[in-house]
C-alpha cells in the first residue's frame, strides 16, 4: 500500500480513497475466519440441503451421479480460479489506481468514453476499489458519460470478473462472446447518460448521502 | 489442458516476469494478495458449486429449457433479464446459478443476458457502495442509461449466433 503514498502527486483525496479501497492486511487467523465466515456457512448449508433433497427425492443413484459431476467440475474449475486469482493479484500491485483516475479526468467526447471503458475493464479488485475510484472521478468533475461508462465497464467487463468468474465457470467461448457484445454497450451507456435530461447531484464521498429532494 | 488454462498460465507468467524484474516487493505483495483472496473465496466456491450441481439435478431440465432454452427465443431473454436483476449477491452466487442454467440447457443469449443483467443491477453493490459514495441521483442516471443493456446484449447474441449458424 505504501507505494501509492510515495507515488502521490499531491492529490490527497485520491490517495486516501485508494488506500481505503485496499483491504487491510489480515492476520492468518483472521483470514481463515473470513474464509469460513457467514457466507461460507450459508453456502455449506445450501449444499447440504440441496444434497439431502436430491437424495430423498431422486434417490441414491442420482445423488451419487450429481456428486461425481460436482467433483469433476470442481477439479476443472479450482485450478483455473487459482491461476486467475494469481493474475488478479499481480494486476492489483502492478496497476496504480491513482494514475487510472488521472487518465479518465483528462479526456472528453468519444475518446473520453473509450478511456473510461478501458479504465473500468482494467481496474483491479472488487466493488470497494471501483466505487471509491468512481467517487474520486466524480469529485474531480469527470463528465457523467465517462462516470457511467467507467462503472458499467467495470461491472460488466472487469478483468477480475472475467478471469476469476466468467472463464472458469462459463468457458472461454462464452466469455469471448459476452466480452465482444458488451464492449460497444458500455460506450452506449455513457452516450445515453450524456443525453438524459437529469440533474446530477453527487453525494459527498465522505458523508452519508442526502436525499436530493430534501 | 484446456485452452483457458494455457491462456491463463501464459498471462500469469508474463505478469509475474514484469513484477520480478522490478526486484522489489511487488511480486511477494501480489502473492500475498492472491493467497488472501484464495483463502476467502475457495471455501465458498467449493460449497456453491456442489450446491449448484445438486440444484441442477433437482430442477427438471424441461423447465429451464422451456423458459431459458433456444426454443424460448425472445422470452428467454426477458426471463433471464428479470432473473439477473433479482440476484442480490456477489459473483459466487451469480455464476453458480449461471453454471446451473448452462448445464440445464439454457441458451447462450439467455446466459449472456442473465450475467449482464446481474452485472448492471447487483442490488447489494447499490446499497453498500453506490448510494453511500455517489448518491441517489447518480444511481438514477446510471440505471436509466444502462437498464436496456442486458436486453440489447441478449438480442445481439441471438443475432450473432444466428449469423454464425447460417454460415
Amino acid at each position: 500500500m505504501h507505494r501509492w503514498r510515495t507515488a502521490s502527486r499531491g492529490d490527497h483525496a485520491s490517495i486516501t480513497m485508494a488506500e481505503r479501497s485496499g483491504k487491510p492486511a489480515l492476520s492468518p487467523r483472521a483470514l481463515i475466519a473470513a474464509g469460513f465466515g457467514a457466507g461460507f456457512w450459508a453456502f455449506a448449508a445450501l449444499a447440504v440441503a440441496a444434497g439431502t433433497a436430491c437424495y430423498v427425492i431422486l434417490g441414491g443413484d442420482a445423488f451419487a451421479e450429481a456428486l461425481g459431476d460436482d467433483m469433476a467440475l470442481l477439479a476443472a474449475t479450482l485450478p483455473r480460479i487459482v491461476i486467475a486469482l494469481g493474475i488478479a493479484g499481480l494486476v492489483w500491485v502492478l496497476l496504480p489506481r491513482d494514475r487510472l483516475s488521472a487518465l479518465i479526468g483528462l479526456k472528453s467526447g468519444w475518446s473520453g468514453l473509450a478511456v473510461a471503458a478501458a479504465a473500468g475493464i482494467v481496474t483491479p479488485g472488487g466493488p470497494a476499489s471501483a466505487f471509491s475510484l468512481l467517487a474520486v472521478l466524480a469529485g474531480a468533475g469527470a463528465d457523467r458519460g465517462a462516470l457511467v461508462t467507467y462503472i458499467t465497464a467495470w461491472s460488466m467487463l472487469g478483468l477480475q470478473r472475467i478471469l476469476v468468474w466468467d472463464v472458469p465457470f462459463m468457458g472461454v467461448e462464452f466469455t469471448a462472446i459476452r466480452f465482444l457484445i458488451s464492449l460497444p454497450l458500455v460506450i452506449l451507456a455513457g452516450l445515453i447518460a450524456r443525453r438524459l435530461p437529469l440533474e446530477l447531484r453527487l453525494a459527498d464521498a465522505y458523508r452519508p448521502p442526502e436525499d436530493p429532494r430534501s | 489442458m484446456s485452452l483457458g488454462v494455457v491462456l491463463f498460465a501464459g498471462i500469469y507468467a508474463a505478469l509475474a516476469a514484469v513484477a520480478l524484474v522490478r526486484r522489489d516487493d511487488t511480486f511477494p505483495q501480489a502473492v500475498r494478495r492472491t493467497a488472501e483472496q484464495l483463502v476467502i473465496l475457495a471455501p465458498r466456491v467449493v460449497c456453491a458449486l456442489i450446491a449448484a450441481g445438486f440444484i441442477a439435478k433437482l430442477i427438471p431440465g424441461e423447465v429451464i429449457g422451456r423458459f431459458l432454452g433456444d426454443a424460448a427465443g425472445g422470452t428467454a431473454i426477458l426471463v433471464a433479464f428479470v432473473l439477473g436483476m433479482i440476484v442480490p449477491a456477489g459473483p459466487v452466487v451469480a455464476f453458480a446459478i449461471a453454471a446451473v442454467f448452462a448445464r440445464a440447457g439454457a441458451s447462450t443469449p439467455a446466459l449472456v443476458t442473465f450475467v449482464t443483467s446481474w452485472s448492471v443491477l447487483a442490488a447489494h453493490r447499490i446499497v453498500i457502495y453506490e448510494v453511500p459514495l455517489l448518491g441517489f441521483s447518480f444511481l438514477r442516471l446510471r440505471l436509466l442509461a444502462s437498464l436496456v443493456l442486458p436486453l440489447l446484449a441478449g438480442a445481439i447474441a441471438i443475432a450473432a449466433l444466428a449469423l454464425t449458424d447460417a454460415q
